[in-house]
């Protein structure tokens, strides 16, 4: 497997870590506040973050494996020719919507990094550490719906992954 | 006119297979950058959304069922309230409901809800003789009262979206959800009489035993996670996260069924689901921004307040538009799109927003079973290796079951209010 193949599936597994791990912080949260009467100053703070970097760093993987929700009922109806024209337009239209948002959002994330903003809570964490996902996240987006569209150009269009809700 | 050409453009980049997230987030920066604002609001506004605590419970609540799932759960679920119902009329068909409707208070999803119980009752159910179109309509509607009877996650979502409690929205659809988890009941029954189903035999005192006491920590569980949000000991969110541990401990410990290959899944699975759900409620985020920057929503309120002068006719033409909607649309971004639309004006008819959102919930369960796309008729096809013909008539008499709760919940809107404000 490629390079940028394996590390989309590391994003993932990490992503689907976090999501754990949030569930155990807020666990031991309600055991610490009810049977020590010690509320931890960081488990709300932390979850947030695991849910923050999660949801964003497991985009590319959920494009690749065709877990976005979308409607493929109408392109169904063509021949294969138009869906693959609709779908290297899909996933253009993703790569410039995400090239976009990386370049506004690392914008963000500059200005707070270098006036070291904090986000003023009990951690007191630097903004940056949760402002940093977005351009992370959406940049291996951009070359993830890239390769998606080569991909489908090439002739090539994979099934959908199961959409669960 | 605005609203239309955005609503067009909006509709054909959704029906051209763009990921729903991404259809509204693009819709909502293309519109911030034609009218001259900020495009630095698109990655706050996703970035807002991700840091709602309120919607950690998403990846909680599938955390929790998926695992319930991978261990099994479901078959003693079924096999314990079967050995108490069985020997009724329709026996088999009223313990899938009552499964269906157990299962929904544990999880917040309905296609879970139709998967878990409809790999266990839909071959029991055949092989006792059930006609095939009638057991698939009944899963597949069934599996719908995931999202009714609380936890629910399209109700986190519109209690997100709004700003309204999502406990208050949870107590609300543990009415109506009985209410039609009473008519599915009533028409199992009814069916099984009219074919002359035969009537099974009784389970023994000591069979009823054992299987209930295999069933008894998921049960707990349910009763648990909505007790403890019902209380206030713990928020939602905390509640999903007790709940998931909870089921880690029944599945791993006390019943030896999951294993660390199978938690994995569940790990994977629930991520996938939580990264798809959240991404639409943040591109709603960035669409609904734009939109109210354009002043939209006090438009089209305006325009149904000129057009529309009572409840009765708001409800029913949005009943209509959504059922339409339905058709093609996937259920959560139903509610992403319309809600910011349609709540100004509902709540200028003086309708309660909780009262409007199971309304919509309810809604959404129709989505859900109309062909041609409806993800629980997905679930059953696949579950039963069925054709989508069959399934989809099946559903036809439990929609019109659905259409019944909505009357009911019109003309008796305490249905869902009593227990969230009254109680």
């Amino acid at each position: 497997m490629a390079p940028f193949a394996q590390l989309v599936t590391l994003l993932a597994r990490i992503a689907a870590a976090l999501f754990v791990a949030s569930g155990a912080m807020l666990t031991y949260e309600v055991i610490a506040r009810y049977f020590f009467t010690a509320p931890t100053i960081w488990a709300a703070e932390l979850s947030q973050l695991c849910l923050i970097w999660g949801s964003l760093l497991a985009m590319a993987w959920c494009l690749r494996e065709r877990r976005h929700i979308r409607i493929t009922a109408v392109t169904g109806l063509l021949p294969l020719r138009g869906r693959l024209v609709a779908e290297a337009g899909a996933m253009l239209a993703v790569a410039a919507f995400s090239a976009l948002v990386a370049w506004k959002g690392f914008e963000i994330f500059w200005v707070s990094f270098e006036r070291g903003r904090t986000t003023g809570s009990m951690l007191d964490l630097p903004i940056w550490i949760a402002e940093f996902a977005i351009p992370f996240g959406f940049a291996v987006l951009v070359v993830q719906a890239l390769i998606e569209a080569l991909r489908v150009m090439r002739g090539d269009l994979p099934a959908e992954g199961a959409q669960r809700e | 006119m605005t609203i239309v050409l955005i609503l067009g453009a909006l509709f054909l980049l959704l029906l051209a297979r763009v990921p729903v997230a991404f259809a509204l987030g693009g819709m909502g920066l293309g519109m911030l950058l034609a009218g001259g604002f900020s495009p630095l609001m698109a990655p706050q506004a996703i970035l807002s959304t991700l840091d709602g605590f309120i919607l950690l419970a998403v990846p909680l609540f599938l955390l929790m069922s998926n695992v319930l799932l991978k261990g099994g759960v479901g078959r003693d679920l079924f096999a314990a309230v079967q050995a108490w119902v069985g020997h009724w009329p329709g026996g088999l068909a009223v313990a899938t409901i009552l499964s269906c409707g157990i299962f929904a208070a544990i999880s917040g999803s309905s296609v879970a809800t139709a998967a878990t119980i409809g790999t266990v009752a839909i071959p029991e159910m055949l092989a006792r003789g059930y006609e095939k179109r009638f057991v698939y309509g009944l899963l597949a509607a069934g599996g719908t009262l995931g999202i009714l009877i609380p936890p629910s996650i399209p109700m986190i979502v519109y209690g997100f979206v709004t700003e309204e409690s999502v406990i208050a929205l949870f107590l609300a659809g543990i009415g109506p959800g009985l209410a039609l988890l009473g008519l599915f009941i009533v028409f199992s029954m009814a069916h099984a009489a009219a074919r002359g189903m035969g009537r099974a035999q009784a389970a023994t005192w000591s069979e009823r035993r054992h299987a209930s006491i295999r069933a008894l920590p998921s049960l707990a569980l349910a009763v648990i996670v909505i007790g403890v949000i019902y209380t206030g000991a713990a928020t939602p969110t905390e509640a999903a996260a007790i709940g998931f541990a909870a089921a880690l401990v029944i599945t791993g410990v006390i019943l030896r069924t999951l294993n660390w290959e199978s938690f994995r899944e569940a790990a994977m699975e629930s991520m996938a689901t939580t990264v798809a759900i959240l991404l639409i409620v943040a591109g709603a985020k960035v669409f609904g921004k734009a939109i109210a920057l354009y002043r939209l929503p006090q438009e089209i309120s305006a325009f149904i307040g000129e057009v529309i002068h009572t409840p009765l006719a708001f409800v029913a033409v949005v009943a209509i538009v959504l059922l339409i909607m339905g058709l093609v649309f996937e259920a959560l971004s139903m509610v992403l799109i319309m809600t910011p639309v349609l709540l100004p004006a509902a709540v200028g008819l003086g309708l309660d927003p909780i009262w409007f959102g199971i309304f919509m919930v309810i809604m959404v369960e129709c989505a859900l079973i109309t062909p041609p796309v409806g993800l629980n008729l997905y679930v059953i096809q696949a579950v039963a290796r069925a054709s989508m013909g069959e399934v989809a008539r099946g559903v036809i008499p439990f929609l019109l079951l659905m259409f019944v709760t909505v009357i009911l919940l019109y003309a008796w809107p305490d249905l869902a209010l009593y227990i969230p404000f009254k109680l």
